[in-house]
């Protein structure tokens, strides 16, 4: 075993841990946009919309997001629609992360008491102050759990994007491999900077857990 | 470059079967280990509760690629002789599997209430028949759910192993794919194979939580 | 005119008519007492008063405006009356003076400078000054309820609605509640309650309503109803209250 090699490929690793952390950004917030958005349309009354969201979280949520990732890469050309490796990868994160989010965004609205909705209305609030100040604050708390333990599974997810060589942490190990020969000891390194981020991303979701909601919990 | 013809889609089948094997591998060994780290998490000896939360910690702040690619390469270094890839493989689902059941479970024995222990010790069980017989039981049910979902992560985790060389499904859509040209057609093939894998459990996972919601 | 008119309401949810006709008018600075066995409408009608639920067919009106569920300015109508509820209904992530301002500021009531001088003046009321700074949970059942009353009291209503507000308290917290509201009605507040608690209806209402079986089944003061029931229905129900 012998780390030594690896030493100069430090600059290979940030860039590759940076593209990581992007990708895993703008998949989260393209993701939580569409979390929101078929949250409300799964909420609302047009039937045949439910159903379309219905099926997309379906979709998603049962087939691998490799292949997920595959399609949007190689498929999508054939409509016309090429799309370079990160963007393709971005693509096929956000509607896999977005999937999820649907689900746990609703179960987090509907977490909150119709009496809680019905007191709000009884002190003459409208329909948008009532969901922004009464409903929001607690549904968030209550979604806050599964959204980030979804956000370190994404982070973790898109070492897949490597598989269309994006130049992401997981791409860069297979590089320095192919420079050094040392492959154990490449991607017991990339483990452990995978390892470092998602505990750093676990402490920081904690951090502002605890800034964010501050009111006890019910007994 | 031909046509895409049954021999492929034959093909596609014929590697479904190292997505089973995958996946059985992965809980016939991944579940006994899943217990321990289950019942390591709740034991009364806080060091074995740390090294256990630490272990899944770890495993579950990796990628599934890392650790599939970790023990490929790390087998050797750490036995000192070439394993088949096919147990390198198998470590990692297991270890994979291990943790994330592990996890499940430990949160099904921790929502058996502390008094449902109490009452059965005041019956003057031991701690295993307590267990075995009031807490198990109750744990099951309620953890059932999440099981059967991590059921459906697993088997599209195997896909992984299609990195590897493993001709697995996602594999063996790959070579289709290079061999006729027509990557919409076998990827759409592909992905329809594991979602007619995985919906049902899906579906089935839902309905098993409804209905514990609804007993609740 | 009366404050309340309630003239031959009806509902039904599903297959169960819960309210067959209740007719009903109550006067400004009135106290209202509405009794019964559970099933018999009570809750349903209150409901109706401040338009949680419409009406099948008959109609309430309030101050003169009739009520339903897309009247027009269903947000003004509902500052004017204030409801408690049994389960009190405070917002669990909000301190106790953000409960009691948060409608207030919203609707443009009150400013922001003058909010929490509102909210310690509404506390006073039901004795809870000290508990401005509190987060919900760390209150008692009864302190819960003390604030939502204030919360209500905030909006300086018309009419007040009770909804069976002590039925969720441990016994010994029933009466710093009653005590509160005792005292809204010698200031002369219009109040209209569902409640079990017969000692209280006895002693502070003007006028009690039976209802039995989505009906007014009888109805009058105190003193007369309790002493002489008129019907065989509240005399058993009286006697199984006490």
């Amino acid at each position: 075993m012998n780390f030594l090699p690896l030493w100069r490929y430090q600059n290979q690793l940030i860039d590759g841990a940076i593209i990581t952390l992007e990708l895993t950004v703008i998949s989260a917030l393209a993701g939580l946009v569409i979390g929101i958005a078929g949250a409300v349309a799964l909420k609302g009354r047009i039937t045949p919309l439910r159903w379309l969201v219905r099926g997309y979280i379906e979709l998603f949520r049962n087939t691998p997001s490799l292949i997920q990732i595959f399609i949007v890469f190689f498929v999508l050309p054939n409509f016309g629609l090429k799309l370079p490796a990160f963007e393709a990868a971005a693509v096929a994160l956000s509607l896999y992360f977005g999937a999820y989010s649907v689900e746990i965004i609703r179960a987090g609205l509907d977490s909150i008491p119709r009496s809680q909705v019905e007191a709000g209305q009884c002190l003459g609030l409208s329909g948008w102050q009532v969901f922004r100040h009464i409903i929001l604050p607690p549904a968030l708390r209550n979604a806050y759990p599964a959204v980030t333990s979804q956000f370190v599974l994404l982070l973790l997810g898109t070492s897949l994007a490597s598989q269309v060589a994006t130049d992401e942490l997981f791409h860069v190990a297979g590089f320095i491999e192919s420079r050094t020969y040392r492959s154990f000891e490449v991607y017991a390194v990339i483990c452990a900077v995978y390892f470092a981020m998602a505990m750093s991303f676990k402490a920081l979701f904690a951090v502002i857990a605890l800034a964010a909601f501050r009111w006890p919990r019910r007994r | 470059m031909r046509s895409f013809s049954l021999i492929d889609f034959v093909s596609l089948f014929a590697a479904l079967r190292w997505t089973v094997a995958l996946v059985v591998l992965a809980l016939l060994l991944g579940a006994p280990l899943a217990l321990g780290l289950a019942l390591g998490r709740i034991s009364r000896f806080a060091g074995l509760r740390w090294a256990m939360a630490a272990l899944i910690q770890v495993i579950q702040s990796v990628p599934l690629l890392g650790l599939l690619f970790f023990f490929y390469f790390g087998m050797p270094v750490f036995l000192g002789v070439q394993v088949p890839a096919l147990i390198a493989v198998t470590v990692a689902y297991t270890l994979y599997t291990a943790a994330f059941l592990g996890e499940i479970w430990r949160g099904g024995l921790e929502a058996v209430k502390q008094a449902q222990w109490e009452a059965s010790a005041c019956l003057g069980l031991s701690a295993w028949q307590q267990f075995r017989h009031i807490i198990a039981p109750q744990a099951l049910r309620l953890s059932l759910p999440p099981t059967v979902g991590f059921l459906v992560q697993l088997i599209k985790g195997t896909s992984l192993a299609s990195i590897l060389g493993f001709v697995e499904l996602a594999r063996a859509g790959q070579v289709v794919s290079a061999a006729t040209f027509q990557p919409l057609l076998t990827y759409a093939l592909v992905a329809a194979i594991y979602f007619a894998l995985c919906l049902p459990l899906t579906l089935w996972s839902r309905s098993l939580e409804a209905r514990l919601d609804g007993s609740r | 005119m009366a404050l309340v008119e309630i003239r031959d309401v009806r509902k039904t949810f599903g297959k169960i008519e819960v309210l067959k006709g209740v007719s009903l008018d109550v006067e400004e600075g009135e106290i209202v007492t509405i009794i019964g066995r559970s099933g018999s409408g009570k809750s349903t009608l209150l409901r109706c008063i401040n338009a949680l639920e419409s009406v099948d067919s008959g109609e309430i009106r309030v101050e003169g405006q009739k009520v339903h569920a897309k009247m027009p300015d269903l947000k003004k109508f509902r500052q004017r009356v204030g409801i408690v509820f049994q389960a009190f209904n405070l917002f669990p992530h909000l301190k106790v003076e953000r409960n009691i301002t948060l409608a207030p500021l919203l609707t443009g009531r009150v400013e922001k400078a003058k909010a929490r001088v509102l909210a310690e003046d509404v506390l006073t009321r039901v004795g809870l000054a000290d508990k401005i700074d509190a987060w919900p949970e760390q209150l008692s059942g009864g302190q819960q309820q003390r604030v939502a009353i204030a919360r209500c009291l905030a909006m300086a209503p018309h009419l007040m609605l009770f909804d069976e507000v002590t039925s969720a308290l441990d016994p010994e917290l029933v009466g710093e509640v009653l005590k509160v509201m005792e005292a809204m009605a010698e200031q002369g507040m219009t109040m209209i309650l569902v409640t079990h608690e017969m000692g209280f209806a006895r002693n502070v209402a003007d006028r009690i309503v039976f209802m039995h079986q989505g009906r007014v089944w009888e109805q009058g003061p105190p003193a007369k109803l309790f002493a002489n029931p008129g019907t065989p229905e509240l005399k058993s129900f009286i006697a199984s209250a006490k």
